[in-house]
């Protein structure tokens, strides 16, 4: 154990990194002609494998394109070579290019209807590419293939093949070093806060469709410098090569490997390229085995070879940490309350809005506002339509007719995370939030749009990129301290229980410095206590600024917090002013308690209490 | 001309009828079947073996290629898709069944394109002042009822309203009492059965052979994406573009623009009006 922690001790890159230095010392050790060429294609497909991670892991699209792109590659190398252009760098650079443009033009409509449509477009690319190579038969030589590329150079001289099989390896740990970059960065997070739902990420500010887009077109880079690599490894190209069965191997790799992994794509390539691509009787037998695998590998490898070694990794930790006596948690922050720094909240103003959802009137002109340093709380039955203005609040929904402004800038009409951009932070009822990141990094995904920090920089770790990095890592410090969840800083988001999960989406809006605040019924299913907790901490935001709407079930807490109270029933405000008037008001008594106005003194407080005696007398 | 109309009518309705089968799935468990298409190739090739290879009756052959069908899409339901929760992930699972399927066929049936007879005869008949064959007329009256009896019983029967409501909300219909599980059981069994018996009349006019299913797929697709998901008149007006584009760009620009052409149309559309021609855009609920 105490050797595992020596292990652990060092920075998590260096394993990766002695791997890549063994595989690029095996050819001095006398390793066979075919063991080089295996290792060589096996890292040609992991460059293949590596980029459907970025699109299908991370991003949660399905594409089958890499083939197509790993084609536009190969067959952009090749021409060039044909042409006399044979510096290695050169292809690479123009390969990967032009790769990107295909996933591009590709992904732009692909993405425009749903996941299917970009498994379609992109398989459909796939099958284009031998009629594509068809009609330009000219330059690229069509079913005969494409033969006569010059030897490939570097910098003017030409490459052994030794020389060849380190560049092959270098471009790979080139890629991968850059793939983990990114994924490690903050747009690691964003890309899994994606991929667990698109409107969790356009509630932070991310753009679902171009996130996609982006991580889909990256993805095509590491093919285009696959199809360069293969293509002057035998100097000779045809479409065989890029045919379904090599798309299903990608896949096939990926799901092996983790879609979800770095290194994954490294060792599931291997894997596909070592075993079945090896044996030609395979060949046969390949679609039977693949589709058995995609069937198998979908249904019961859940997160592939990396799943299994992070938890493996996982569990060799706590067997550690148990053994050195533990260090111990720290406990939760006892010390003074933290200050609630200044918020500058603005007026939420709604006017004369209307929805109807096929006949079925959800709200019909509808008129309220919410002042900064006010919690204005929203109450109705249910399907009084509370979640449907909210929803359109955050541009979920369009308006029929009607007006949504915040401060001076007008909502509708803008798409949701354009709105969340705008200063509309929200909290759902339901907190959703992707597995596998901490606490910390839940919260810090709250200012992921807000504070950029360019995907380049990331990849590059630039001085900016370092600044926003530790900017998040401190901001995230200090709300989190605020709503008292210090002490799990570090645990696994979703193993929080609901009302510290509730905490948390509280800190993952606030850190994003919102200029209003919309809760939805973030009371429901909390005990007192917890409750007790939120109402404190909202007098806090009220009182440092903030604008506050309050969705709730919860009387007694709307009761406690809310200066403004506006009841909707039927999709109509029924009655809007302060908590005193709204508790007598008798349309409301109605609505709330079925009591007519002359059978009775009945007072919603009055109604609280009784319910919440009857409680303490059940415990 | 008009000749090449039918041409095109036939072969959008061979596409249709992918179409059809994909949103029978689609309206009943929102899973996107990969696998359609290939499951109406294995009918075509029982067929080729039925009628060709054992010489048995039409009746016969056609109820071993409903039974067979139906059999290897409950199979697919009951393995690739009712364990799989995530909809990425269901679509792995149904591609890994179609390639599954197309790499078995390959195995069984070999690599050469096998002719299955019709048996509405193969005599060149004229109609509407253009020249087809019985087979072609066949597959264009074969969409078109279809799509009036499906979604004429879909209005109608009990079964088609829970079809129906578990397409608008699948947690409302399950909780009046739909059983979700068996209906998504029953959808993909009988959109098996469906491919099974269309195999068998779609592959006098295409043939049968192992990659048939890859292309009809991506085809089907087009006409679903352009009619729109779930809509069944949607299937007859994509298979009516996606046909006519087919057979007028191979007629004039030759068949390796085919492909191309469509890909570009599937293209178009989705930038147009990604939703399809017949459904309205929904909105997003939270």
């Amino acid at each position: 154990m105490k050797m595992w922690r020596s292990l652990r001790a060092a920075p998590s890159w260096v394993w990766p990194a002695l791997v890549a230095i063994v595989i690029l010392a095996l050819p001095y050790l006398n390793l066979s002609y075919s063991a080089t060429r295996q290792i060589e294609l096996s890292c040609i497909l992991a460059l293949l494998v590596s980029g459907l991670n970025l699109s299908f892991g991370y991003a949660g699209q399905l594409a089958l394109g890499q083939a197509a792109m790993y084609a536009a590659g190969a067959y952009t190398a090749g021409i060039m070579s044909v042409h006399g252009q044979t510096d290695l760098l050169l292809q690479l650079a123009v390969s990967g290019v032009v790769a990107l443009l295909v996933g591009l033009l590709t992904g732009i409509p692909g993405l425009r209807l749903n996941s299917w449509s970009l498994a379609m477009t992109s398989f459909f690319l796939v099958l284009l590419v031998p009629d594509l190579l068809q009609i330009f038969s000219g330059p690229t030589g069509g079913s005969n293939g494409l033969s006569g590329l010059g030897a490939v150079t570097l910098f003017g001289q030409p490459l052994s093949s030794n020389g060849y099989y380190l560049a092959i390896v270098i471009t790979t740990v080139a890629w991968f070093v850059f793939m983990r970059n990114i994924v490690t960065s903050r747009h690691g997070i964003a890309f899994q806060v994606l991929k667990q739902s698109d409107v969790l990420a356009s509630s932070v500010g991310i753009s679902p469709y171009r996130m996609k887009l982006v991580a889909y077109a990256l993805g095509g880079i590491p093919a285009g410098l696959a199809g360069a690599l293969f293509a002057n490894l035998d100097q000779y190209i045809s479409p065989g090569s890029f045919d379904f069965t090599l798309a299903t191997t990608i896949l096939a790799g990926s799901i092996l490997g983790g879609s979800a992994s770095i290194y994954g794509a490294a060792i599931g390539a291997a894997i596909m390229q070592i075993g079945p691509n090896e044996s030609t009787a395979f060949q046969q037998y390949a679609l039977v085995f693949y589709g058995a695998f995609l069937i198998v590998g979908g249904v019961l490898l859940n997160g592939g070879i990396a799943r299994l070694g992070r938890n493996l990794i996982h569990r060799l930790d706590r067997a550690a940490a148990a053994g050195a006596g533990a260090a111990h948690p720290r406990e939760p922050g006892a010390g003074p309350p933290q200050e609630v720094p200044q918020l500058s909240g603005a007026t939420l103003a709604v006017r004369g809005v209307s929805k109807n959802f096929g006949g079925n009137q959800a709200l019909s002109d509808v008129s309220l506002s919410a002042a900064p340093g006010q919690v204005t709380a929203l109450i109705g039955p249910n399907g009084s339509g509370k979640t449907t203005l909210l929803n359109m609040v955050c541009g979920f929904y369009r308006t029929d007719s009607g007006e949504i402004s915040l401060g001076e800038d007008r909502l509708n009409h803008l798409a949701p995370h354009r709105i969340a951009l705008a200063g509309v932070a929200r909290t759902f009822q339901t907190p959703n939030l992707p597995t596998g990141i901490t606490v910390a990094e839940a919260v810090s995904s709250g200012r992921y749009a807000q504070a950029r920090a360019s995907m380049w920089s990331a990849v590059f770790r630039t001085p900016k990129y370092r600044r926003v990095r530790r900017a998040d890592a401190a901001q995230a410090a200090q709300v989190l301290e605020l709503v008292g969840l210090s002490d799990v800083r570090d645990t696994e988001a979703t193993a929080l229980p609901l009302g510290r999960r509730r905490l948390l989406e509280l800190a993952k809006a606030l850190i994003a410095n919102p200029r209003v605040l919309l809760l939805d019924e973030i009371a429901s299913g909390l005990d007192e206590d917890e409750v007790d907790r939120i109402a404190v901490l909202l007098r806090r935001f009220r009182d440092a600024g903030a604008t506050v709407v309050l969705v709730e079930h919860n009387f007694r807490l709307v009761l406690e917090v809310a200066d403004h109270i506006a009841v909707l029933a039927h999709g109509q405000v029924i009655a809007e002013g302060p908590p005193a008037l709204i508790e007598q008001d008798p349309r409301v008594l109605s609505e709330y308690l079925g009591v007519t106005e002359a059978s009775s003194q009945l007072t919603i407080a009055g109604e609280v209490a009784a319910i919440t005696a009857e409680r303490g007398e059940d415990r | 001309m008009m000749t090449l109309i039918w041409t095109g009518l036939a072969s959008g309705a061979v596409y249709a009828l992918v179409a059809i089968g994909y949103n029978i799935v689609y309206i009943s468990s929102q899973t996107f079947n990969f696998a359609q298409a290939q499951l109406l190739m294995v009918g075509a090739f029982i067929g080729y073996s039925g009628l060709v290879t054992f010489h048995l009756p039409v009746a016969v052959v056609a109820l071993m290629a409903l039974a067979a069908v139906l059999v290897l899409a409950g199979l697919e339901e009951r393995t690739a898709v009712r364990w799989v929760t995530q909809p990425d992930v269901q679509l792995v699972t149904t591609l890994g069944a179609a390639t599954l399927l197309e790499g078995a066929s390959q195995l069984i049936w070999g690599n050469q394109p096998l002719t299955v007879p019709f048996s509405g005869g193969s005599g060149v008949v004229s109609l509407l002042g253009g020249r087809l064959y019985p087979v072609q007329l066949a597959l264009v009256i074969a969409a078109i009822l279809l799509v009036v009896v499906l979604t004429y019983l879909s209005r109608h029967l009990k079964l088609g309203l829970a079809l129906l409501g578990m397409a608008e909300d699948r947690e409302a219909a399950i909780l009046r009492g739909v059983n979700a599980r068996r209906l998504a059981l029953g959808a993909f069994a009988f959109s098996g059965a469906l491919a099974g018996l269309l195999g068998l009349l779609v592959a006098p006019y295409t043939f049968a052979f192992a990659t048939l299913g890859s292309s009809l797929a991506l085809y089907g697709f087009v006409v679903l994406a352009i009619g729109g998901f779930g809509s069944m008149p949607g299937t007859l007006a994509g298979g009516l573009v996606v046909g006519l584009v087919e057979t007028l760009v191979t007629r004039y620009l030759g068949s390796q623009y085919a492909d191309l052409f469509v890909f570009a149309a599937l293209i178009l559309i989705l930038f147009v009006r990604p939703a399809g021609l017949f459904v309205r855009a929904r909105e997003r609920v939270v």
